[in-house]
């Protein structure tokens, strides 16, 4: 379809798939810092590495493969970190690390949703043909 | 993503309840009577938390909720006293078992956890704005 292999060039659908994995992982760090002083919580986690890496794979399939194909779901898990943990509940109370890691992934989504706002007007203008 | 705000609103009551269980201790630091006037002091009162936004899908909501108010069962404070109506036959007087230093600290924590996850709700607003601003 045109439509599709229009909006699923370029860098749109590493956007949206990052866009889906800060959204998801934004809940899980609200969950974590809600329950910071909940007895026996065990933190959630998605891992950015693990994404990427899952990217980085997906973006090279995409790069062989048909034009106009959108990435498909990336299946990164919900994981339980458990390094550095220091109290004998499992709950790691790490505010510092949450709070940082919730500030750089509003970042991330952030940056993203500007570069789909740069990629639409870019779209627009070629449609409005100037 | 807007159901994500509900999280930390859960934490928010939460963490207020607490607080007001931790008022109702520092005001009743010095009570030796109940409600019914009878010589019984008052008992230090403190939260218990649970993952999970009570009522919602069964509590299995992400969140998180007090599951119940507990009384501390430590001993009370004897304070020798012998003039006060409530001594006993030796002359000492039970105070609450409410230890200001420890309310103090769990305010701390509770106030901490508090702003911890109104900076949360912001980030997560001003997520939630910007991906808003796409369709302007």
């Amino acid at each position: 379809m045109f439509i599709d292999e229009m909006v699923n060039q370029g860098a749109t659908p590493v956007i949206e798939q990052t866009l889906k994995f800060t959204s998801a992982r934004q809940r899980l760090l609200e969950e974590d810092v809600a329950n910071i002083s909940t007895p026996g919580y065990v933190q959630k986690d998605l891992s950015v590495s693990k994404f990427q890496s899952v990217l980085r794979q997906r973006v090279a399939a995409a790069d062989e493969g048909p034009r106009g194909q959108d990435l498909g779901d990336l299946g990164v898990d919900v994981e339980n970190p458990r390094s550095g943990i220091m109290f004998h509940d499992g709950n790691n109370r790490s505010i510092e690390e949450l709070m940082s890691a919730g500030m750089k992934n509003a970042l991330t989504h952030n940056l993203m949703i500007e570069l789909l706002k740069k990629q639409f007007a870019t779209m627009e203008l070629a449609l409005q043909q100037k | 993503m807007f159901d994500s705000l509900d999280i930390s609103a859960s934490a928010l009551v939460a963490q207020r309840t607490r607080m007001d269980t931790i008022a109702g201790n520092v005001a009743n630091m010095n009570t030796t009577h109940n409600e019914k006037n009878e010589p019984v002091p008052y008992r230090r009162r403190f939260v218990l938390f649970a993952a999970g936004r009570a009522g919602e899908d069964g509590g299995t909501a992400a969140g998180v909720h007090v599951e119940k108010v507990e009384s501390d069962p430590s001993p009370f404070r004897i304070v020798h006293d012998p003039g006060n109506a409530d001594a006993d036959k030796d002359g000492n007087v039970s105070y609450p078992n409410v230890d200001l230093a420890i309310e103090q600290v769990n305010m701390m924590e509770a106030s901490r956890a508090y702003d911890a996850n109104v900076t949360m709700m912001d980030t997560t607003k001003a997520m939630i704005a910007s991906a808003l601003r796409l369709l302007a």
